[in-house]
Parts: structure tokens; C-alpha cells; sequence
């Protein structure tokens, strides 16, 4: 547990530079320094390695990659999107807590294959400390010479900046990242054009999350088959998995994909006494719930937990037990999507208003047996149509929630009051 | 591009790889629904409404921002795509208000339009609709934000083709608002397109608030006088009142805009100040009489007071019509007389052939630098600006030589401040830089000009320039040396290979000049006015304003021995206190007739309402004082007769010597600017436009040096303008931009 991005967590000292050294950090890029290592062996490895992006949508990192038109004239630009939002989400937080050279060195071998000398890391605005250390970490870097015009007189150059953002959820989204980073509103782009060849500032651009960068670096240094054979098939490695919720331990577990969701949830420290499983978000607050009994049977890989009905997402395992309300919780997230809506496309901006409240007439006890069908046909007409995945994220809960604990939902239009006793 | 083949609705179709589905769609005449999409728009993709299905994507796509490519099969009217369509529709209404009955774009609404089709008849939506509060954004847009779709066009509109970005969107999610970002409301010239690109009733036209429901009303397709481009409009009309103008199509000429001065100038033409009777002073004292009585009185009175030709003089507004100024030099010259001038407000009325003008509209999207002379370009020709600021948009840069730093909506690379008195030394630098450069022999007088490093830099500008052009405007009407002005910036543009517009004459006077309107060797405006004719004719002429001498053209004709005929469509004091007969015509869009534009496109026009009260269209009555003064050749019985006559005349093309000889002037001018609210009698009267910030501005800018020389101060009043004291404005000038006429001035 805990082998690459968070493997500093336990030392001393854990975000410095020497920490970093001492455990083989920065020993790609002195590689690629001295002219040993080519953009073209490093995308093959991470083929290999089979590292899928970490921020939620799981693409290929080195396929993505590989799309930059490295050789085209003009600036590139990598970005880092270390704006970390997703409720039940804080492992990135960590990384760049306790590992944030993991996370230059990786922006840096990006920024080399796909020929981008300037690197932003766009950090989540509530996020002071990790903004700190990762500045401080940079200095250090710069300090060290790792990185600037002409490093070392290799004629490679990078140069990284990081920027905060200002609280908006939807500055997760890339494009939105992107508008917010060119200093516009965050508001997400229409795709396509795809960042890799309209991106920031109109150039082409990568943006990863800020896990997938800070893997980079242990993948280049023992081998892209290690890495995959870390985890299964189709999901290579380990992954950071932030287990919230009701576990005795709520906490961040980097372990190897496809490891069994009750082993994880073991890690956690399991359920409190006399609690029983109700349902899993496994991927953050925007993928579908899994009830129990699908949860217990599923592995924490990409295909498994598709298969039990949800996405992996960011690795964001929200644990509920007996005593959740469900139709509490649902109000409560479309309560969150209502807000985060960034207003511009119709769908979105109109349908999670209107989601939400008549989610919380429910609650209020005004609600109408033809509610649960309105919602979801509202849900279902958002899916798809929007600019951005928060549509999708906002329609998807509801949908689950709905379908998998109906009869909590009847319960509480009928009683005004919810099923579940401690929380009713 | 590529030409590939797509498939639509089962439709074979042809497009260029990467062109967007709905502008295919749109020339093949499928019909997608949309409300962000605009063709003279950036792309947004927000509204979502022309989601359509396209074989092989999970989801509906919009049709906007979806690029074509070859063996694309596309759906518009399936199931999937309806669906998506549907649900759209359906949240854009949840918090629309549905005041259809009450909202001014009823009838005329995208919204309504694609509800009927794509709308459910049952709301499902049962919580509590979002409500918006208006701030008011000036004097001629009407805002109900509650109806807002968030479509953003205004936003886009304002940020693209105004370039003043006004509007924007504030807030997320169901609390986005559109609305200005400051609170000094809206600003710019072409604001009110923003009224035409809204596709609900959340912006509509303030002075037509609540006047008449649009299917009421008959479009009539008709042209805008009031500058040289002569855009292309509806005017819309109920019961022979203009009830709204809106702009019509033409590429070529005001693409799909049209200025806030061609828009809402129509409500000064519905202005109570109109002249409807005819009158006839007696004695000192008028009295309204019939036509008849007054014609016999005018042509009495003419024939009487100018016993030979050379006694009458004739001067004519330059917004009148091609055919009046026709008929009007006709009937001028028929009398003997040569003494005839539209150019009312120049110091020294030069010949137009000295620099005409050589470049297209459309060619002005293409050059790469413009060099703008004597010009506040914006506020004066604003649709001849925004194709210049399309230029720049693609990479044109811009310099200017003006009297003062103007607000341009684009960046001025490089700007000289020049009072009138050294205008011409300013241009004669730059000439002389252009031809040093090309190691050309230089004329005489440019051997004692001095050359600055402002002067080289522009003349760089205009020679590293492939596509340069050189743009002169109003202010040097004003100056006493503008026939040299003028020979410079031809002389510029030869020696840069530069293509020349000439902005200083506007309204029609090509049309004035087609039919030459103007003395060959008799007197012009300026010695009309202050030499011993006897009888004058004026067209619509109002001196106060008009004549760059106000007050000595009002004394002259004010004299004993002066009879003055004045052909008017509004009623004036000053004309009032001189003229003998009063006859009243039909001002705009009540009168058919042609404009000839800065491209010499001839666009003719019938009325769109009948004249108001008893007047009559202009060429009407010129042509019966023709007749009763025994005049030949006007047997005309319809206008267009008139034009056809008029334009089958060959302009005269002989060459014109201006000896640039840097005329002594005074030690401090003033460069008099109307704001274009107050270009002529039409838009002064109309009350809306009067409202605005651009309307409203009235001030005598005067920098530090010349305010001290004129013992100026803050608070003063110049010429009856307030005095702002700043340093925008060249030494040795002040610079004038107000509403107020000139006469005020002398008081």
C-alpha cells in the first residue's frame, strides 16, 4: 500500500526535495537531462504501464499524450488540474501535500515529450496548505536547477507555475480550468476543438490529473510492465482510493487496482458496530450509487465496478449504512450540482433547479407520487445534452438513487417522513 | 477547405470539411431550431436547442458547433434528436415567463415560434419561476430580463462586432444574469442590434414599447439617409405613422447591423415640430395659407426680387435625394443662376474630385492599415468603422492625425494629436517621409517641411502596408485650408499606393455631387451667404445648425432686400425669423427617392407613409415652381423619371489644382463636431437618441496650454459649450463635440 504517490506519507519531512531524492525522485528527468531517455520510449512505457487518467474519465495518459502535435511550430502548454472537487474526493490534496515533487517531475517528462516548455498546476482555491508546499517544492526545484531555460545546458526547457483557483466546482472540468486559467470565467468549452489543439491561450495543450502526472515519474523508473502488472487487466497499477463515509477510518489508501472493495473497506476500518452496508458511490459524488450487494462483490478496477453499474471515477468511495436516508443524501448532492451549475448551457442550468427543488419539496413533505417519474425524465433529458460532464454528474445520482431505494423515496411522498429512524 | 458530401435527413449535401452542420443545413434549407447560433456570431453552443442526431454518437450533438465531415450522416427531425429538442424546449420554459400577451416581441419571437413546434401544452414544471431584476440600460432598450434565455448573443454581439463589451453574463448557474457590467448604461453606436440578434422579448425596442403588436404593421423596405453608407432597413409602419425601423439584409453594404442614428431617428420624423401648412409672411406676420397662394407668393416673390439669374442662390440640405437635388440645380440653373452649394458647414468648400474616394465597403474588411485623417470615424460613418475594426480583428493596425485622442473600438497603433492650423504640416511631413523613403524628387513646397519621427513612423506604417487605406472625415470641413488637407491625403495615398475614402461629405452627397450641385463659376455656400444676391431657395436648410457661419448667414438673409423661399419639413426659429414663404415638405420615409452611396450605389426607394399634414415631397415642389416660373424640361410625372435623368449625366472629371501653400491661420481654431445625434434636422428631433450618452455630450475640450491662452477655466462655457480642460486635445485648438447648434454659440 501506498507505493507511489503517497509513498512519502509516513517519512519526515515527507513534501521535501531531499525526501523525494533519497526515495529516487528526479531520476527520470536527470535521464532526460543527459539526453538518455526519448519522448518516443517514454510514451511506449507509459502504453504499457497502462495508466488510465486518474481525475475521473480514465483515458489512456501515453495515448493522450501521444495526440499532442509535438513537432507543430508554437507554444504548447501542459496543465496540471489539481483542482479537486469532486465530493468525497481528497487524494490529490495529499499528493501534492506530501509528494508534490512527484508531481513536478511528471509535468516536467510531460512537458518534454510533447515539447511544451511551460506548465501550469491549477490548484483547488480552498486548498492553502497543499498551494504552499507546492510552492515551496517548486522553489526548491528551481533552486536546484531542475527545471528553467536551457536546464543544465541540455536544452531542454520547462518552466512551472502554479496557480489557485477561486472555489468554483466546475474549474475541475478542463476546458473550464482552462477559461478560468486564461483569467475568464470558469465556464466549460465546447469540445470539439479538443484541448490538444485549441487549449490554453488557443494552443495545444495537456491536461492531466494531478495523480496520473505524479505516477509518471515511478512508472519511467521501473518500467511500464511493472506497472501494469501492479494491477489487471484494462487497469493498470495502483490507485489512491479516499474512503469516506461511515468507516471507522475514514482515510486515503493508494492500493493496486482490482483489489476487492471489501478488502478496501477493510483498510478503512470497516463499518461502525452493528452498522450494516447500505450502498457505495465509488468514484466520487458524480457516479450512480451500487447498493450492498453488488458492492461486496465488485473489485476497485475500471471494468468491475462498470460492471456493478457505476464508474470508477477519481477513486472517491463514499460509504453509506443503514442509518442514511436516501432521499437526504440525494437532495443533499443535487443541492450541490444546483449550485456548482455554472448557469451556461439550458439543460443544466435549468434542470438541476428544478431537480433540487422538487427534491426538497419531498423533504419538505409536499411531495407527489408523480415526483418520482418527473425526476427521472428531468435526470434523463439533462444526460447527454449538456456541454460539460456536469450535467451527466448531476443527472446520474438521481437516476441511481431512485432506482436503486424507490421504496424510500414512496416512503417518504406518502409519510412525509423518512423510512429511517435515526435520520427521519 | 474541402468540398465533402454529407448526408442529411436522407439528403445528399455539400459542404466544406470542418464547416458547421447548422450553416449547411441553413443553405440547403433545413430547418434546425436554434436560439445562440448567429451567423454573424461566434459559435456558443449553449442554447442547445439544435441538438441533432448524428449515426455513430451516443448523444444528440449541436448542429452549431459540430464540424462537418465526409460520409457524416446527420438527423434532424428523428426521434433521438426531437427528443433532445423536446427536453431542451422544455427547460428553456420552466422560467420563462409566457407574458406572450403582453411582450413586445409577440409574434416576432424565436422562442414562440420554435415552441409552437417543439413545446408541450402542459407545464410539468410546478415550483416557483426565476425572476430578474431590470437595471435599465438607456434610453433605447427596453430589458425584461425575467425572459431572458441566456443565449447570449447581445454578450457576443457586444464583445465581436460593437467592441465595447457592455452586456455580459454575471453569476452561475440559475442565477446567471445577463446584464451590463456598469452601471452607466449602454454606449455603443450599433447598440441597438442587440435588440434585433434577442431572439425572446428580453430586449426590445424602448421607444416602440407598447405602440402596436408587430403583425399589425407593414414592412416596407426602404434606405437610410443619414450617412454614406446608406444602410438597408425596414421601416415598419401602422396607420402612415414609422412605428419601427429595423435593418434589413445586404451584405455588400450593412451586412445584417445597422447604426442606433438608422434605427431610431425615425421618431423624429413623427416629431410634433413638423412644418404641415404652408406660410406665407405678410408684413412681418405669418399666416398659414393654401399651396396655391404660397407657390404664387414664392414665385412672385422670386421673380421680383432677382430680375436676373445671378441674384438667386440656392442652398439644399446634403441629406436631400438625389432626385430633389436635381430637380433643385435644374431649376437653379434654368432661373441663370450658377449660385447653388450643399456644402453648408465648410470653412472652405472644396471640390470632392480632389480626393475621392476608391475602396469598396467589402474591401475595407481587407486592408491592413488604415490611416484615418480628421476623424472621430466611429460616431460619424459607425457601419464604415465596423468594417475597419473587422479588419483589425484580423491583424489591421490603425493610426490617426485628429485634433484629438478619440474612443475608437480598436487599438490606435500610432496617433498624432494636430490642431487644423498644423494639419497641413502634419501631412506634409508624412508626405515627405513617404517620399523620401522611395528616393522620389520632392515638389517644392516640401522642401521646408520638417519631418518627425511621428511622421516616419506613420509613413512605415502605410508603406509596410500591402493593403493600406487612407481615410478622411468630417473635421476638415472646418478648416480654412481643406481643399489642402484633402490634395495631401491624395498625395499620401498615391505615394504609399493607398486606397482612398473620403468620409467628410456624408449623408447623400454623392448624390450632390452626381448632379452637381454646386457652383462651376458661380458662388458657393460661403459667398452665397455673405455676397448681394437678392432671392433664395433653401431645401430643408436650417442655418443655425447647418451653416459653419451660422450667425452671418442668418443676418444676410435676415436683410430687407432678401426674399427667401424655404423648403422645409421642420418648423425653426431662425428659418422663421428671415424667410418669406415657408413651403412644407416630406422628410424621410415619406418621400420616395435615391441615395447614392460612398460605393456609388444608386438605391432608390418609395415612400413608406404619406407626407405629414399638407406637405408634399420635395421634387413635387420644385417641380411646380418650375412650372409657374415657366422652367423647361420638368415634365415629370413620377420620381423615378427624375433619377433616370439624373443619373444618365456623365460627372465631370477635370483635374483640379490645389497650391499647398500652408495658408496663414489663426493661433487657436475650433473643430465643431455635432455628436451624430445631431447630424441633421431628422435625427436632432428624435427624442430617444437625444436621451443617450451619445446624445447627451456636450463639451469644449481644450488642453492645459490653450485653455490658459483663452483665459479658460473649468465651468466656463465656449461658444455656449462647457469647457473640460484635458489633455487629449492638441495645443492651439479647442474641440468642440456637442448637440448644441452653432448659433447658440455667438449668443
Amino acid at each position: 500500500m501506498n507505493n507511489i504517490c503517497l509513498k512519502s506519507i509516513d517519512k519526515d519531512n515527507p513534501s521535501s526535495l531531499a525526501t523525494y531524492e533519497e526515495m529516487g525522485g528526479y531520476k527520470v528527468w536527470h535521464k532526460i537531462l543527459h539526453g538518455e531517455l526519448s519522448p518516443e520510449k517514454i510514451l511506449e512505457e507509459l502504453k504499457i504501464s497502462g495508466l488510465r487518467g486518474r481525475g475521473g474519465a480514465g483515458f489512456p495518459t501515453g495515448l493522450k499524450w501521444s495526440f499532442m502535435p509535438r513537432n507543430q511550430e508554437g507554444q504548447k502548454y501542459v496543465v496540471c488540474n489539481s483542482d479537486e472537487g469532486e465530493p468525497g474526493t481528497c487524494h490529490d490534496r495529499d499528493i501534492l501535500r506530501f509528494n508534490p515533487h512527484s508531481v513536478i517531475e511528471g509535468m516536467a517528462i510531460a512537458g518534454y515529450v510533447m515539447n511544451a516548455t511551460v506548465g501550469y498546476n491549477y490548484i483547488r482555491g480552498e486548498f492553502m496548505e497543499p498551494y504552499y508546499r507546492f510552492e515551496e517544492a517548486l522553489k526548491e526545484a528551481y533552486d536546484t536547477g531542475l527545471l528553467g531555460t536551457n536546464i543544465n545546458g541540455s536544452k531542454v526547457c520547462f518552466d512551472l507555475y502554479s496557480h489557485l483557483g477561486a472555489g468554483a466546482y466546475i474549474c475541475g472540468e478542463e476546458t473550464a480550468l482552462l477559461e478560468s486559467l486564461e483569467g475568464k470565467k470558469g465556464q466549460p468549452r465546447f469540445k470539439p476543438p479538443f484541448p490538444a489543439n485549441v487549449g490554453l491561450y488557443g494552443k495545444p495543450t495537456t491536461i492531466n490529473n494531478t495523480e496520473s502526472f505524479a505516477s509518471v515519474p515511478e512508472i519511467l523508473s521501473r518500467g511500464g510492465q511493472w506497472f501494469a502488472d501492479l494491477g489487471v487487466v484494462n487497469s493498470g497499477g495502483t490507485k489512491c482510493f479516499s474512503v469516506t463515509g461511515n468507516v471507522k477510518n475514514p482515510a486515503n489508501f493508494e492500493i493496486p487496482m482490482g483489489t476487492p472493495f471489501s478488502d478496501l473497506l477493510k483498510l478503512a476500518g470497516g463499518l461502525r458496530k452493528g452498522r450494516t452496508l447500505k450502498g457505495v458511490i465509488p468514484g466520487g459524488s458524480s457516479t450512480p450509487l451500487i447498493p450492498a450487494a453488488k458492492a461486496m462483490k465488485m473489485t476497485m478496477d475500471y471494468d468491475s465496478i462498470e460492471k456493478a453499474g457505476s464508474m470508477l471515477g477519481a477513486g472517491s468511495v463514499i460509504v453509506m449504512d443503514d442509518t442514511t436516508c436516501m432521499v437526504k443524501a440525494l437532495t443533499r448532492l443535487a443541492h450541490f450540482y444546483y449550485d456548482e451549475s455554472c448557469g451556461q448551457c439550458t439543460p443544466c442550468r435549468e434542470g438541476t433547479g428544478w431537480m433540487y427543488r422538487v427534491l426538497k419539496r419531498i423533504m419538505d413533505g409536499q411531495g407527489k407520487s408523480e415526483d418520482l417519474n418527473l425526476l427521472l425524465s428531468v435526470q434523463d433529458k439533462i444526460i447527454g445534452n449538456t456541454i460539460c460532464a456536469l450535467g451527466d454528474a448531476a443527472a446520474m445520482p438521481v437516476e441511481s438513487f431512485i432506482t436503486h431505494f424507490r421504496e424510500e423515496f414512496e416512503y417518504y411522498i406518502k409519510h412525509g417522513k423518512s423510512m429511517v429512524e435515526s435520520d427521519g | 477547405m474541402v468540398d465533402i458530401e454529407i448526408e442529411i435527413d436522407g439528403k445528399v449535401v455539400h459542404g466544406h470539411s470542418g464547416e458547421n452542420l447548422i450553416s449547411i443545413a441553413d443553405r440547403e434549407g433545413i430547418e434546425i431550431p436554434r436560439f445562440c447560433y448567429h451567423k454573424k456570431l461566434s459559435v456558443a453552443a449553449n442554447c442547445r436547442m439544435c441538438l441533432v442526431d448524428i449515426e455513430g454518437n451516443p448523444n444528440a450533438q449541436p448542429a452549431c458547433s459540430t464540424p462537418s465531415s465526409a460520409g457524416m450522416k446527420v438527423h434532424t427531425k428523428n426521434e433521438k434528436a426531437k427528443t433532445a429538442q423536446k427536453a431542451v424546449m422544455e427547460f428553456l420554459l420552466i422560467n420563462h415567463p409566457l407574458d406572450c400577451p403582453i411582450c413586445d416581441q409577440g409574434g416576432e419571437c424565436e422562442l414562440q415560434d420554435v415552441a409552437m413546434e417543439y413545446g408541450s401544452n402542459v407545464s410539468r414544471f410546478n415550483e416557483g419561476k426565476r425572476i430578474v431584476d431590470d437595471k435599465g440600460i438607456g434610453a433605447l432598450i427596453q430589458t425584461d430580463m425575467t425572459r431572458c434565455i441566456h443565449c447570449t448573443r447581445c454578450v457576443r454581439f457586444g464583445a465581436e462586432v460593437a467592441g465595447i463589451v457592455e452586456m455580459g453574463a454575471t453569476g452561475r448557474g440559475e442565477d446567471l444574469k445577463i446584464e451590463p457590467f456598469l452601471s452607466e448604461g449602454i454606449q455603443s453606436e450599433l447598440s441597438g442590434n442587440m435588440i434585433d440578434v434577442c431572439p425572446v422579448g428580453a430586449l426590445t425596442s424602448k421607444p416602440f414599447r407598447y405602440e402596436v403588436r408587430s403583425w399589425q404593421m407593414n414592412s416596407i423596405q426602404t434606405i437610410a439617409r443619414h450617412d454614406l453608407v446608406g444602410s438597408n432597413i425596414f421601416t415598419q409602419t401602422h396607420k402612415s405613422k414609422v412605428k419601427r425601423v429595423v435593418a434589413r439584409d445586404n451584405e455588400n453594404i450593412n451586412e445584417t447591423w445597422i447604426s442606433d442614428r438608422d434605427r431610431f431617428s425615425y421618431q423624429g420624423v413623427n416629431n410634433e415640430n413638423r412644418v404641415l401648412i404652408p406660410k406665407i409672411k405678410i408684413e412681418g406676420e405669418w399666416q398659414d395659407t393654401s399651396w396655391d397662394d404660397a407657390l404664387d407668393f414664392a414665385t412672385n416673390g422670386i421673380k421680383k426680387h432677382a430680375k436676373e439669374g445671378s441674384q438667386f442662390g440656392t442652398l439644399a440640405s446634403k441629406n436631400a435625394t438625389l432626385e430633389e437635388l436635381y430637380l433643385l440645380q435644374k431649376f437653379t440653373r434654368g432661373l441663370g443662376s450658377d449660385n447653388l452649394d450643399y456644402r453648408l458647414d465648410a470653412s472652405n468648400p472644396y471640390n470632392a474630385k480632389v480626393l475621392e474616394s476608391n475602396i469598396s465597403l467589402t474591401e475595407l474588411e481587407t486592408i491592413d492599415h488604415a490611416l484615418i485623417v480628421n476623424s472621430y470615424l466611429r460616431l460619424e460613418q459607425p457601419m464604415i468603422n465596423h468594417r475597419i475594426r473587422k479588419a483589425t480583428l484580423n491583424g489591421a493596425s490603425v493610426s490617426t492625425i485628429n485634433a484629438k485622442a478619440f474612443d475608437f473600438n480598436y487599438r490606435i497603433s500610432h496617433s498624432v494629436l494636430t490642431s487644423p492650423q498644423n494639419t497641413v504640416a502634419t501631412l506634409s511631413g508624412i508626405l515627405k517621409a513617404l517620399l523620401d523613403k522611395g528616393s522620389q524628387t520632392l515638389p517644392d513646397y516640401l522642401n521646408t517641411v520638417t519631418v518627425h519621427q511621428t511622421h516616419i513612423d506613420i509613413a512605415n506604417a502605410l508603406l509596410n502596408a500591402k493593403h493600406p487605406v487612407v481615410v478622411l472625415g468630417e473635421h476638415v470641413n472646418g478648416n480654412t485650408c481643406s481643399d489642402q488637407v484633402a490634395k495631401l491625403v491624395s498625395e499620401i495615398a498615391k505615394a504609399s499606393d493607398a486606397k482612398t475614402l473620403n468620409a467628410s461629405l456624408t449623408g447623400n452627397t454623392h448624390s450632390a455631387e452626381r448632379v452637381n450641385f454646386k457652383p462651376d463659376n458661380g458662388k458657393n455656400a460661403l459667398q452665397i451667404l455673405s455676397s448681394d444676391l437678392t432671392a433664395f431657395a433653401l431645401f430643408d436648410v436650417y442655418p443655425n445648425f447647418d451653416c459653419i457661419d451660422s450667425e452671418n448667414a442668418i443676418k444676410h438673409l435676415s436683410r430687407d432686400d432678401a426674399f427667401v423661399v424655404a423648403m422645409n419639413s421642420f418648423d425653426d426659429e431662425s428659418v422663421l425669423s428671415f424667410a418669406n414663404v415657408i413651403l412644407p415638405i416630406a422628410s424621410f420615409y415619406e418621400t420616395s427617392g435615391t441615395h447614392i452611396n460612398v460605393d456609388n450605389i444608386a438605391q432608390s426607394y418609395s415612400a413608406s407613409v404619406k407626407s405629414a399634414g399638407e406637405s408634399k415631397p420635395g421634387w413635387k415642389v420644385i417641380k411646380v415652381l418650375a412650372d409657374l416660373l415657366n422652367l423647361q424640361g420638368f415634365d415629370f410625372t413620377d420620381s423615378s423619371q427624375i433619377a433616370d435623368e439624373a443619373l444618365s449625366l456623365t460627372p465631370s472629371i477635370s483635374e483640379i489644382e490645389v497650391p499647398i501653400n500652408n495658408s496663414e491661420m489663426p493661433n487657436v481654431t475650433t473643430v465643431w463636431q455635432y455628436t451624430p445625434y445631431a447630424s441633421d434636422v431628422v435625427v436632432r428631433h428624435a427624442s430617444s437618441l437625444q436621451q443617450t450618452r451619445i446624445g447627451q455630450m456636450s463639451e469644449a475640450s481644450v488642453c492645459k496650454a490653450t485653455a490658459k491662452l483663452l483665459e479658460l477655466s473649468e465651468g466656463d462655457f465656449y461658444k455656449g459649450v462647457p469647457v473640460n480642460i484635458n489633455e487629449s486635445v492638441a495645443e492651439g485648438c479647442v474641440f468642440v463635440h456637442t448637440h448644441l447648434p452653432r448659433q447658440l454659440g455667438v449668443v
